[in-house]
């Protein structure tokens, strides 16, 4: 379907028509789960993008071996795979950031945007392509896990990043960091962001019935858009 | 039947290819998370028994008992590492406990999956090291007999009292709890002489 | 009385969907109507149990003993998918009629994090056997529980004049921030 797309489109599709969160609404436990502050956010979203892409590698390389009837068993190896090795490395090598995301590194391997990009895309495409895409489909989980994050982190804590924004007599909403909070911010963000994307194509809609009138001049004619 | 063996072959060999991988990984990375948890120990039983200067570890059924000394070598406490359930997953964390086990000398919480924002106050806040009414600063110098008590919306009366923090009681009474069984343990040990205390004074 | 402490924080004071945000993709996706969504329930309850069980036995009688505990994320993933896979196709021998409510819902369940996280939580806290079914009953309840009260309060926002943005996902989120603010009351119970 998509290997008509340029190779740059295919990378940045996915970082905000595509976007998981936003748009396509996949993936949600760590995106509501991580994100009382950014640098969790940005962590898990490195941790995710890490093994999205790598699965997606292999599996474009090894998608005419796989029997179709156990492709989705197989993915899910590879990805578990991928998801252990993070896990063991986050362990060794960045403990408190471990310790911090807790049980939801295993969880990446329940992912749907994991596993819904190898059996829509990766298994399709060619590697360099598939590569793109999981490159593009991560910048976009990166994204969005941050801005949540930081939104979170700002209003509940007063901090980005851990560094103080915020002047000191602004009490901190608790809820924002409570689970409650972590819901309610991403509706509002998504509920934003459509209004954002409805008033854009409400002006274009606009500018093509002008368009219209001003060469045919006639209102007649029925405008469809 | 040729499908089926192919479609057992190919999980098969995904199976072993990862298998492979991991145990190589695994064998990389578990001296380093023991490191770190070895160090983290060690930070832990200075932080909780400030005027240690070494330990030695003893290793019994159920628990393990770092007996901490001063530079003279004389024993000042034990440090010990307990275990349990909070409101959401495990807690483990460092006690501090003078010789005679009457009193704690420190606490730290060195994991925990609590509320974030709530229950998450019973780790120590650098920026709150001065406040005495930080959850884990109450418990230096709070007296372990009869019991740990939590009061609530209260500053506590009783030496023996901490105050619960506010919407985590359940946390605040999870840690306390703990240390509570843990503490009974060890007087358990102690009183059958198990206890290391070579040096102590009783 | 330790066991009943289990069940209920499974399933109320920390529900899996609403304070540890497992299982939201169901949550949010067969939330249309009430039947479904309790189907839905039952469903990911009856897999729930049954992965409680097996990957109990496979950890503890397996990879503990042979010191294979680094496969455990592709052991409990191949067990859940195969216990799916299983599941799906006993319905389908056993009744007609329970498959056509269930079966649509069952490959889904795969991919359904709370499932995953279930068997993580097991170990994690170290449960008995016997702990471990009173999880996976206790959340598997709390997941009925919290995806049909959505569906409820779903069908009666489809009367609501929601602002056109934020139909569907969004207020489905909101709504699902004030159910777990009300949850969060439960607490309570616990102590």
């Amino acid at each position: 379907m998509s290997s008509k797309l340029s190779l740059y489109k295919e990378f940045t599709k996915g970082i905000w028509e595509q976007n998981t969160t936003f748009k396509q609404i996949l993936g949600m436990c760590p995106v509501l789960a991580v994100t009382v502050s950014a640098i969790n956010g940005l962590a898990m979203a490195l941790a995710t993008t890490f093994v999205l892409v790598f699965s997606s590698i292999i599996v474009a390389i090894v998608k005419k071996l796989i029997p179709d009837q156990v492709r989705i068993a197989a993915y899910i190896l590879i990805i578990a795979t991928f998801v252990t090795i993070v896990d063991m490395v986050m362990k060794a090598s960045y403990p408190d950031l471990s310790k911090s995301l807790g049980p939801y590194i295993p969880l990446i391997v329940v992912n749907c945007v994991i596993l819904g990009r190898q059996e829509a895309f990766a298994s399709k495409n060619t590697v360099f392509r598939s590569f793109l895409d999981a490159v593009g489909m991560g910048a976009g989980v990166l994204l969005s896990l941050i801005l949540l994050g930081a939104v979170r982190e700002l209003f509940g804590s007063g901090t980005i990043f851990g560094i103080q924004l915020l002047p000191d007599f602004y009490e901190p909403m608790l809820v924002m960091i409570l689970p409650a909070g972590a819901f309610i911010t991403l509706g509002l963000m998504m509920g934003l962001f459509n209004q954002i994307a409805l008033s854009n194509k409400e002006k274009q809609r606009k500018k093509t019935i002008e368009k219209y009138l001003s060469t045919k001049n006639s209102i007649n004619d029925p405008v469809g858009v | 039947m040729r499908t089926i063996i192919r479609m057992l072959a190919v999980l098969t060999i995904i199976g072993v290819i990862s298998g492979g991988l991991l145990s190589q990984i695994s064998i990389w990375s578990k001296p380093k998370i023991a490191a770190h948890r070895e160090l983290e120990t060690k930070n832990a039983i200075f932080q909780v028994l400030p005027e240690g200067k070494s330990f030695t570890k003893m290793e019994t059924a159920n628990l393990e008992v770092y007996s901490v000394f001063d530079d003279s070598g004389k024993l000042i406490g034990y440090a010990v590492p307990f275990e349990g359930n909070g409101f959401q997953g495990k807690i483990r964390m460092m006690a501090g406990l003078t010789s005679d086990l009457d009193k704690v000398t420190g606490l730290q919480v060195l994991e925990q999956v609590e509320t974030p924002g709530l229950g998450t106050k019973i780790v120590e806040d650098p920026s709150k090291k001065e406040d005495p009414y930080w959850f884990p600063n109450q418990f230096k110098e709070v007296e372990t007999q009869p019991m740990i008590g939590v009061v609530k919306n209260q500053k506590p009366v009783n030496k023996y009292d901490i105050q619960a923090i506010t919407g985590a009681t359940i946390s605040s009474k999870a840690v306390v709890q703990i240390m509570n069984q843990g503490i009974q343990v060890l007087r358990k040990m102690d009183a059958e002489g198990k206890l290391n205390n070579a040096g102590g004074e009783k | 009385m330790e066991l009943l402490v289990i069940f209920f924080g499974a399933a109320v004071v920390n529900n899996f969907v609403l304070s540890y945000f497992l299982g939201i993709c169901p949550f949010i996706g067969v939330s249309n109507k009430i039947s479904s969504a309790f189907s839905m329930g039952l469903a990911a309850t009856f897999v729930m149990v049954l992965t409680a069980i097996v990957s109990w036995l496979i950890y503890n009688l397996i990879l503990v003993p042979y010191d294979l505990d680094f496969l455990q994320y592709v052991a409990f993933i191949l067990v859940i998918a195969s216990l799916v896979q299983f599941v799906e196709m006993f319905i389908k021998k056993m009744s007609r009629p329970l498959y056509r409510a269930l079966g649509i819902f069952l490959p889904l369940i795969t991919t359904n994090c709370a499932i995953l996280g279930l068997a993580l939580f097991i170990v994690l806290r170290d449960y008995s056997f016997v702990e471990s079914v009173v999880f996976g009953v206790g959340a598997g309840a709390g997941f009925t529980l919290a995806i049909t009260i959505m569906a409820g309060i779903r069908e009666e926002l489809d009367l609501a004049d929601v602002p056109k943005a934020f139909q569907g996902a969004p207020i489905t989120l909101i709504v699902a921030g004030i159910l777990a603010l009300a949850f969060m009351g439960f607490a309570g119970m616990i102590s």
